[in-house]
């Protein structure tokens, strides 16, 4: 029995396997809602029930859905919707969850949002580690197919869209929706310059929309039961539930659905039930490692909605809360975010690239006792110096969080390179920075 | 389209194209942004490097400025704290990476990086990190060193290879920063366009082996000239030291060859220092001797032969030679067989009617056409720079490609329409299309089909189509209405470098200077008959060596040998040469002064860079004094003498001067003498020499020649019809310059898989292709685009050459295989 | 180190003597000229049929690639660059960009242990050393710490053979190459796709949680 404190709405009827099949799905009431929109509705009606609803996205960025559906041109060309299911943001595993348990509500959901779109092309863009994901997406497609649900035609309508699941092969970057696209034409997965926008100009220079697993998963229910019902989830500006992904130091960790606005304390507490015996929270990232983290104090009482998160200087991203408990040491949790931003960067721009590279190889000196408190303000300034500064967010989304961490928790860094070991005195590291300085001064 | 439009930067009010990049507005209004990832001529803006970041009010991030667009109104700070502080911080980035070896590296006092670093940077570092280290420098290809330690990841090298040369062999490797450059399975980067890279790099990570530690920037000088080995004429900048050309670069000129090199040209200079260079006059075997002497003997060599029974053969050279060259046989010896042609070439009235100003395309129409035609030529071999300007059409413009040959091309992967006719049946094929444009179904349709409706179509064709071929091509340019269209037109790939500027400076036997009519005149394969017969005696050789670069070697070794007296230009030792008489050096395109003409009408200059080797003197010169000598008065004696005789001679070139030539060169077409050019004919008078002229047909004759499109039988026996074709890296200058020697190709048999299974042949088989007695080896190599029933083989190789099995007509080869 | 030991000195081979390399370059290959296996080649043009565009199939048949010779072999990518009408560069730059496409030999297991921030605080570090340890000397097996799978859920977690396990104990890597070892079922109690929903069971965590 789920936890009376969620709200199961996309996980309704999760815990049954034969959710799976398109029998199970249906006899749930399962793509009723496709057949009726593909025989009654226009796109502009479907465009304005989504729009209405004031869904955003929940694939980190928390655009209106709706809104990116209206900004692709009209007419005759090929256009495309691609489903992001590339999931790797560290703390996230709720896409994994609604594919494995619902894989028809997102077919279902993406066939409705490729009317809204126009889209005669779908792709279920699915990270190449989720295989056993990828399999039952494969079978619950070739099920639609079979069932006239996708393909030409469908239902007699006169519509038709084809739907690929395409894996990928293990690179976080193609989660950024130029880079997903870049990757599904074939080539290495770099993100794009902006604009144009995929919207505009996005799969094979056609418009594209790119949604995450999670948003198109909310289109059959919101298409079904209309705009107003969805709004009476969630919060004004944070409409719906939110599947929601807790990890770390918790007792429970696990996806957990609820209302958006809910206490960030009840869903740390609540529902993952807390810090383990004898420990407590120190910190949280509230919306995924890219998301500055929240110190418990300041974080442990905000309402758990993308505006909350956002006054408070963080983010709702994806929605996956990684606690860190008084065990965790910051400056330690600090390298291995930045060691993951660091291993997934493309490459392709400058900052993020080296400045990723940089960061860790400052933090790796800082934990193992050759830093001075000079390497602190570095540390900092290169995160300033990365933010804005990039092709894509890959790169502010170390600096933001290690920036954070710096600046809310300063003096365990300081502790921690004191006690890693003597730290290089003033002298040394003087002349460190200097030697190198002259080379250039004399090469250039 | 383009508006004019005025934005502010740094306070000053730039006017700009709306649209274009703010970096190149800037530069407009003398703002400079650094940029290290945009390179226009790469393709649209990547973004990259993040060099180019400005301050744009109303946009709260700040923004590349290469891959902003210009808009009205626009208010831009490149100097602002947060800019500065963005700018600096990039520096900061790209070289907590580099290793700072700037005292050996190559790149030192030119290098980008350097100079931004020094402009833009923070001016001491912060880093004292380990930077990432590589195996140093090692071998991207036989011509081109890379130090991955340097790279900056701009990703200039790469973009050229899939976007611009498309061999997409250039490669990125692994990710993020542990990203290198490289290729599949480290195999060595050998395309022919690759060198193009060091010039993109804007550190020292790839630098040429020709160029390494071999000079430093103050030590060198740049020297514009033209590079006349090939037609394309593309403009080069050799670096020279102590009077040597030491490198060759790219001169931009949009109008020629966007910037680019072949390698080819690139690499093709060490020959001029090669041992085997003609470095001064020689007599009978080779004995040195002095200019006097020499001219002397050539003077009263040729008098000896008799009058009108000496003959010249012109091909690399300059107008200007060319122009004396025919004044010398013409005048002097009172002889009217002049040619420029390595074999059978079109009449004057044709010719004329070709280079119609209406008709003509010129280079950048390429760009802009709706449809491109390539028309029995492969672009790549013949004319390698066009290959990247077709490309690019593509790429960049959508143009459409259609392609007609022999053989495949290297073009027809972007080809939307291709058509393969049989070896020498081009002439054929194109009375076929304009049947099939006139609405008639033929074998050409499906090609027409993609012609049809197109505003305007560049038809880009090559020499080799023939005589009749040629012939033909007028009613297809009539059919295509290429005289209509602005930007529609005919553009020529000749067979020789500079084909279009001897036969308007008069080397053609059917007219003089001004492609004036005149007659009587044999035309190359008719000379080397009527030597072979004793009709003629002298023979006059300037930059053309018969024995190894003409169809039928034993006919011509023959030739040669019957003739009384040869004076042989050559600028090397070869088979030819050292049939001479007299043999005098030729200059190379870095030591010679005088004009040459693109194929699309421009005029451009060569320029003298470097010193001349040994004994060499200026060719214009020495033809002078041979001129003299032989009783005809030129007062020719300097470059202008040369060259104001030259447009004197040829009434479209009478407005030309050396100012309008300039470093870009000018098209007669678009001077006030190109009304000039003569009229296209009306048809000959009955028993006029154009008519007698047995080679040359009618198109009703041509018409009428049983032989169809095609007409090679596949599937009967052994024997398949043979084509040829000049391979890009065939000749001298691959086997003389030691650092392009490996590309030398063996000769090989191209057959389609069906004929090799039908053979029972292998990939890299040892074969012999025989046919009437004669043979030449060569290995198999299975080309899957190649049709049934033909073979080819390469002309001009060291061993094998294919012209041993030419013989003016069709010829069709046994191929059988040598046991090992 | 470069042949001439010393990188300062000059590397002027190609002016004296000029030079064959010892291998050609590597445009795109035809078919005849590899020896693709029919099954491979239908495979791979099965999944160039599915996209507009021929070359979005490049992951999918590399990952074809891999699944026929273990790994993304040079002869395996010149296979498909024939089948793709692509260069075998363009595919072995795509392949070295993905982490789960090996361009080197590795072994026919795959243990995938993510070190990320949920598992490491979870223990994750320390289940990589089990696994590292427990596979020592054994080529059939390819070990390796990875970024976070997407299964936080149940830290500290690996991905066997493309299957999800967790919360793993650090004793229970070796129980796991023991059981590949003998073509067993790997640690059954601990595959994910059998896990209940967080919210319905008591204690999701499991044991690590403790
Ligand atoms: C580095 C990076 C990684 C991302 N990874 C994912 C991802 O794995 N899944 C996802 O849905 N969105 C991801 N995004 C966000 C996408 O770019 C995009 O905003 C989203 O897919 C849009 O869908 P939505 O509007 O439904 O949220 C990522 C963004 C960045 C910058
Ligand atoms: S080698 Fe040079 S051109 Fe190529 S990416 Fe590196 S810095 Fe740029
Ligand atoms: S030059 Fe603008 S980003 Fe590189």
């Amino acid at each position: 029995m789920p936890d009376p404190r969620e709200t199961r709405v996309l996980l309704e009827h999760a815990e049954d396997p034969a959710l799976r099949t398109i029998a199970g799905y249906k006899g749930y009431g399962g793509y009723a809602t496709l057949e009726r929109s593909y025989r009654e509705m226009e796109q502009d009606e479907v465009l304005k029930e989504l729009e209405d609803s004031g869904l955003r996205g929940r694939g980190g960025a928390g655009f209106s859905m709706g809104k990116k559906a209206s900004f692709l041109p009209r007419g005759e060309m090929a256009k495309y919707l691609c489903c992001n299911a590339d999931e790797s943001e560290p703390g996230a595993f709720k896409d994994r969850e609604l594919m494995q348990r619902n894989p028809h509500q997102l077919i279902e959901g993406i066939a409705i949002a490729a009317l809204a779109a126009d889209a005669g092309h779908a792709f279920i863009f699915i990270r190449g580690e989720y295989d056993a994901q990828a399999d039952i997406l494969d079978a619950a497609v070739a099920e639609a197919y079979e069932a006239g649900y996708l393909g030409t035609n469908i239902l007699s309508t006169h519509r038709d869209l084809e739907l690929v699941v395409h894996r990928g092969a293990g690179a976080y970057i193609c989660g950024e929706e130029t880079a997903l696209l870049d990757a599904l034409e074939g080539k290495r997965g770099n993100p794009r310059l902006k604009p144009p926008f995929p919207a505009v100009q996005g799969l094979y220079g056609g418009p594209t929309l790119i949604n995450n697993v999670e948003t198109l998963s909310n289109v059959p229910r919101i298409v079904a039961n209309g705009a107003e019902w969805f709004r009476g989830f969630g919060t004004e500006q944070s409409p719906g539930t939110k599947v929601v992904s807790i990890s770390g130091g918790v007792r429970r960790p696990g996806n957990y659905e609820v209302e958006l606005g809910i206490p960030t304390r009840e869903l740390i507490y609540g529902l993952a039930g807390g810090p383990r015996e004898g420990r407590e929270i120190k910190a949280f990232f509230p919306g995924g490692s890219s998301s500055p983290v929240l110190t418990a104090a300041e974080g442990l009482d905000l309402p758990y909605s993308f505006e909350a998160m956002a006054e408070a200087g963080s983010m709702l991203g994806s929605g996956s809360i990684i606690v860190a408990d008084d065990r965790v040491s910051i400056p330690h949790l600090a390298l291995r975010t930045a060691r993951f931003y660091h291993h997934e960067s493309c490459g392709k721009c400058t900052p993020c690239r080296e400045g990723t590279n940089w960061t860790v190889k400052m933090l790796e000196r800082m934990v193992h006792g050759e830093a001075t408190p000079m390497d602190l303000d570095i540390v900092s300034s290169v995160q300033e110096n990365i933010i804005g500064h990039c092709l894509c967010v890959l790169g502010d989304s170390m600096a933001m969080p290690v920036g954070a961490m710096v600046r809310k928790f300063r003096d365990e860094f300081e502790q921690v390179m004191a006690a890693a070991g003597p730290p290089l005195d003033d002298e040394t590291r003087l002349a460190a920075v200097q030697g190198p300085a002259e080379t250039l001064g004399a090469s250039i | 389209m383009s508006r004019e439009i005025t934005l502010t930067i740094d306070g000053r009010e730039v006017t700009a194209v709306e649209g274009e990049m703010l970096h190149d507005a800037a530069r407009k209004g003398d703002v400079e942004i650094p940029v290290f990832c945009y390179e226009p001529k790469l393709g649209d803006p990547v973004g990259a490097c993040r060099m180019c970041l400005v301050e744009i009010e109303g946009i709260p991030k700040l923004q590349t400025s290469c891959s902003t667009p210009v808009r009205e109104g626009m208010v831009v700070h490149t100097r602002t704290e947060q800019v500065k502080q963005a700018q600096s911080a990039v520096v900061e980035f790209l070289l907590v990476n580099h290793p700072l070896d700037c005292p050996v590296c190559d790149k030192g006092g030119e290098c980008p990086l350097q100079d931004i670093t020094q402009g833009w940077g923070p001016g001491k570092s912060r880093v004292i990190d380990e930077k990432r280290h590589f195996q140093k420098p090692i071998e991207l290809s036989p011509l081109i060193a890379i130090d991955r330690e340097r790279c900056i990841l701009c990703y200039r090298c790469v973009r050229f290879s899939q976007e611009v040369s498309e061999d997409a062999e250039l490669q990125l490797l692994d990710r993020g920063d542990r990203t290198f450059v490289g290729t599949f399975d480290d195999r060595p980067y050998v395309a022919p366009f690759h060198g193009n890279i060091t010039e993109l790099c804007p550190v020292g990570a790839l630098t040429s082996y020709t160029y390494r530690f071999r000079a430093r920037p103050w030590d060198i000088e740049q020297a514009g000239s033209v590079c006349t080995l090939c037609p394309s004429q593309c403009n080069v900048s050799f670096t020279v030291r102590d009077e040597k050309v030491k490198r060759v670069l790219g001169r931009d000129n949009a109008e020629v060859d966007d910037g680019w090199l072949c390698d080819r040209g690139r690499y093709g200079f060490e020959m001029f220092a090669d041992a085997k260079r003609v470095d001064g006059p020689r007599l009978k075997g080779g004995a040195a001797t002095d200019w006097k002497t020499a001219i002397e003997a050539a003077a009263a060599g040729l008098l000896q032969a008799g009058e009108g029974r000496v003959a010249a053969i012109v091909g690399d050279a300059s107008n200007e030679e060319g122009h004396l060259v025919q004044r010398i046989v013409r005048e002097a010896l009172g002889s009217p067989h002049v040619d420029s042609r390595p074999s059978r070439g079109p009449r004057r009235e044709t010719i004329v009617g070709l280079a119609q100003p209406n008709l003509s395309a010129r280079v950048r129409d390429i760009d802009d056409a709706d449809v491109i035609l390539v028309l029995g030529t492969d672009p790549l071999h013949s004319s390698p720079i066009l290959d990247l300007r077709i490309r690019k059409a593509i790429r960049r413009n959508g143009a459409r490609l259609a392609i007609a040959t022999e053989r495949p091309t290297a073009l027809d992967g972007g080809a939307e329409a291709i058509a393969r006719y049989a070896p020498g049946d081009a002439h054929h094929f194109i009375l076929e299309l304009t049947r099939a444009l006139g609405g008639a179904d033929t074998v050409a349709t499906p090609l027409a089909e993609s012609l049809e409706g197109a505003g305007k179509v560049v038809v880009v064709w090559g020499e080799r189509i023939g005589s009749f071929g040629a012939t033909a091509l007028l009613d297809l340019a009539k059919a295509l209405k290429l005289g209509e269209a602005d930007g529609a037109g005919l553009l020529e790939v000749p067979d020789t470098t500079n084909a279009r500027g001897l036969r308007e400076a008069g080397c053609l036997p059917d007219a003089g200077p001004g492609l004036a009519r005149v007659s009587g005149g044999k035309s190359t394969e008719e000379i080397r008959a009527a030597l072979e017969s004793g009709e003629l005696t002298g023979l006059l050789l300037f930059g053309v060596d018969p024995i190894r670069d003409f169809p039928d070697t034993p006919a011509w070794e023959a030739a040669i040998t019957a003739a009384d007296f040869v004076v042989c230009f050559s600028m090397f030792e070869t088979a030819t040469a050292a049939k001479a008489d007299v043999l005098f050096p030729l200059e190379t395109h870095a030591e010679k002064d005088g004009t040459v003409t693109h194929p699309d009408g421009r005029l451009q200059r060569v320029r003298p860079s470097a010193s001349r080797p040994g004994d060499i003197r200026p060719n214009f010169l020495v033809l002078s004094e041979l001129a003299a000598d032989l009783g005809l008065t030129t007062g020719i004696d300097s470059q202008p003498t040369a060259f104001a005789a030259l447009t004197q001679a040829v009434p479209f070139y009478g407005s030309i001067d050396d100012a309008s030539i300039g470093g870009r060169g000018i098209r007669w077409q678009d001077t006030p003498s190109g009304s000039k050019s003569p009229e296209p004919g009306k048809a000959p008078e009955p028993g006029s020499p154009d008519t007698q002229r047995g080679a040359l047909g009618t198109i009703a004759e041509t018409a009428a020649d049983p032989r169809g499109v095609a007409s090679a039988d596949p599937g009967s026996g052994a024997s398949l019809a043979l084509g040829t074709y000049r391979d890009l890296w065939a000749g001298l200058i691959t086997e003389l310059n030691p650092p392009l020697k490996f590309l030398a190709p063996e000769q090989r048999v191209e057959i389609s898989l069906t004929d090799a299974n039908r053979m029972g042949l292998k990939n890299g088989d040892a074969v012999k292709v025989a046919q009437n007695g004669s043979s030449v080896s060569a290995t198999v190599s299975i080309k899957e685009r190649m049709s049934d029933g033909v073979c080819f083989l390469i002309e001009g190789t060291a061993a094998g050459n294919a012209n041993a099995l030419l013989n003016g007509g069709p010829v069709s080869v046994e191929i059988t295989k040598v046991e090992a | 180190m470069s042949e001439n030991g010393n990188p300062n000195l000059p590397v002027d081979r190609a002016l004296t003597e000029g030079r064959v390399p010892d291998r050609t370059s590597a445009g795109v290959p035809e078919l005849h000229e590899v020896d693709c296996p029919a099954e491979l080649r239908e495979r791979i043009e099965q999944l160039m049929s599915r996209y507009p565009d021929r070359r979005s199939a490049s992951i999918p048949a590399l990952w074809a690639v891999q699944e026929r010779y273990g790994w993304c072999t040079p002869e395996g990518i010149r296979q498909a660059a024939a089948v793709m009408r692509v260069t075998p560069g363009y595919l072995e730059s795509v392949a070295s960009f993905y982490d789960l496409l090996h361009t080197e030999a590795v072994g026919s297991h795959r243990i995938e242990v993510c070190t990320n921030i949920s598992c490491w605080m979870r223990g994750g570090d320390e289940l990589l050393d089990a696994f590292r340890a427990a596979a020592e000397g054994d080529e059939d097996f390819y070990v390796t710490g990875f970024e976070c799978l997407g299964a936080c859920d149940i830290a500290p977690m690996a991905s066997i053979d493309q299957r999800y396990y967790g919360p793993l104990e650090a004793a229970e890597a070796g129980i796991a190459i023991a059981q590949l070892k003998a073509d067993a079922e790997v640690l059954p109690a601990k595959d994910q796709a059998r896990r209940p929903l967080a919210g319905d069971t008591p204690n999701p965590g499991g044991g690590a949680g403790a």
